[in-house]
């Protein structure tokens, strides 16, 4: 087990009014693994995925217990600075979500943030991201125009672009498919399995089909809790828990 | 067949009352803007922007005096209300945003909307004008910018409402602090609304008369000092429409004119921004 990068250890988190959305959930994350978070609507997979850059801290009332060690340090001290973690943490949204400029600066912008102010840096580093993101060739003609000219799936490849430029070590993606068609989904999964070569992707996923065409591991969630985390083959083909194998079945949820 | 004639009867009915009661309001509105128009465009001449008054009775003279004091109350009403308006209007979105304290402000906000404009005349004479002696220009701006501001904040507010919470989000996500988030993004995409509701504010203020009639007041000289009273086109046309002398009649239907296509420019231009830019926006 080296190479953990992410070591999540009893971990609860309540939302504000003391509603509890998460129970003593325990995983730890590979380096350069791609690991899928699935589970019925409501089980707590996105509230989990949330709390690993702790994006829950925007709202008030919030409250978590437990240990996230990512790199060995605690990211739920009180002393952590969110700015740094969150530059070290990208994050794609269930909707694309393009800033009102144009497709450069929505990449500049993330540039600029972590001190970057070299023209030509930041000209070679939306190049690199955009190329990476597999949305070079599509946008090199029309850097300067507004993102929102893009369609669906490039706006969301530029938000994977914008995300990866920054290099993080960790690329979280919510649901980064459901409101793309299915080619613009091919073009995103086959843009996650090339990622996991510099990054840690965790995904999380109402495809199941997603799920086992992309990711290396599988953590099944319900109703707070984490039932199943293992390779994603075993959780496809043999689970060990009775839930996992009636929700991937199809069973219920 | 007879239920179904009853409805259309009823329906006849509503449409008709309808029509008519927007016809009635209508009707005054193009009354009052084609005689503005009718009784204006003939008193209007280059001598009523570039001549000054001529003392009562006398034939000639302009409004140069009146047009320059009304922009210059109007620039300084705009320099002192839109800064506290934008920021109070982000204060209310984002900062404040489902605190108790912000639904306050909110709510006074939308009260002082619908404060009559003499009120808060009267509140500036008592705070401006009344310990220094005499009537000046900062107190006609002051009023008309304390009009300005509630209109500003709850505008601002609401077009920063309009802002996707995913978008904040995504910033932040990025490692961006809430102030850079918010200079680099939510006004960044609520600008065009924000801009259209400063513009709407100083349509909204440019014909206020009852504000400065106590405290900038109106002076017959050219003057651009705000320590002194400081003419207006609206309370010069209403002095002027008040008074004896033909030709000052004629010069406040000019004046009269001229505020109302000042107005309506500006409100055009507000309406315009808005439809070119959300035109577009639908997609977010």
């Amino acid at each position: 087990m080296e190479d953990i990068v992410i070591d999540v250890q009893g971990l609860s988190f309540y939302y504000a009014g003391n509603i509890r959305a998460l129970k003593d959930i325990s995983l730890s994350i590979q380096a350069n693994t791609v690991t899928a978070f699935i589970g019925p609507s409501g089980c707590g997979k996105t509230t989990f995925l949330r709390c690993l850059n702790r994006m829950h801290d925007l709202y008030s009332g919030n409250r978590y217990e437990g240990r996230i060690l990512i790199d060995g340090r605690n990211i739920l001290d009180k002393d952590v600075d969110l700015i740094e973690l969150r530059s070290k943490i990208g994050m794609v949204f269930q909707k694309p979500t393009p800033f009102p400029m144009s497709i450069f600066e929505n990449i500049a912008f993330g540039l600029r943030l972590i001190g970057i102010k070299n023209r030509t840096e930041i000209s070679e580093r939306v190049e690199k991201a955009l190329k990476d993101a597999a949305l070079w060739d599509e946008t090199r003609d029309r850097l300067h125009k507004s993102a929102y000219s893009l369609s669906g799936g490039q706006q969301q490849r530029l938000c994977i672009a914008r995300a990866i430029a920054v290099k993080p070590e960790i690329v979280l993606m919510d649901e980064p498919c459901s409101a793309l068609d299915p080619i613009a989904t091919g073009k995103i999964e086959d843009l996650i399995t090339e990622l996991k070569q510099d990054y840690t992707v965790i995904i999380v996923t109402h495809n199941m089909q997603q799920a086992a065409r992309v990711s290396d591991y599988t953590a099944f969630f319900m109703m707070g809790e984490l039932v199943e985390y293992d390779r994603t083959e075993r959780i496809f083909t043999n689970p060990s828990n009775k839930l996992t194998e009636d929700y991937i079945t199809g069973r219920f949820g | 067949m007879r239920p179904y004639r009853r409805r259309r009867i009823e329906n006849l009915v509503a449409i008709s009352l309808c029509t008519l009661s927007a016809a009635i309001g209508l009707f005054w509105l193009f009354f009052i803007l084609i005689d503005v128009v009718i009784e204006g465009v003939g008193a209007l001449n280059l001598a009523l922007f570039l001549e000054d008054p001529v003392p009562a009775g006398l034939e000639g003279g302009g409004l140069r005096n009146a047009f320059v004091g009304q922009l210059l109350l109007t620039l300084v009403a705009a320099l002192l209300g839109v800064p506290v308006g934008l920021l109070g209007g982000t204060f209310l979105a984002e900062y404040g945003r489902g605190s108790r304290i912000g639904h306050i402000i909110s709510l006074l906000s939308d009260i002082m909307t619908s404060v009559p404009s003499i009120v808060i005349g009267t509140f500036a004479y008592a705070v401006l004008v009344k310990p220094f002696g005499h009537f000046n220009g900062w107190a006609g701006s002051f009023a008309l910018a304390l009009i300005m501001i509630p209109i500003i904040i709850r505008t601002t507010e609401e077009m920063l409402k309009l802002v996707p919470w995913e978008l904040r989000e995504a910033a932040f996500a990025l490692g961006a602090s809430y102030y850079r988030v918010i200079l680099s993004i939510v006004y960044r995409g609520a600008a065009p609304g924000i801009l259209t509701g400063i513009l709407l504010s100083i349509a909204r203020v440019a014909g206020e008369t009852a504000p400065l009639l106590f405290t900038s007041f109106n002076n017959t000289f050219f003057s651009v000092d705000m320590n002194e009273p400081v003419p207006s086109l609206t309370v010069t046309v209403f002095q002027y429409a008040m008074g004896p002398y033909e030709n000052w009649h004629a010069q406040a239907w000019a004046a009269s004119l001229v505020i109302t296509l000042f107005i309506l420019i500006i409100t055009l231009l507000g309406r315009f921004i808005i439809f070119r830019r959300y035109g577009k926006w639908k997609t977010l």
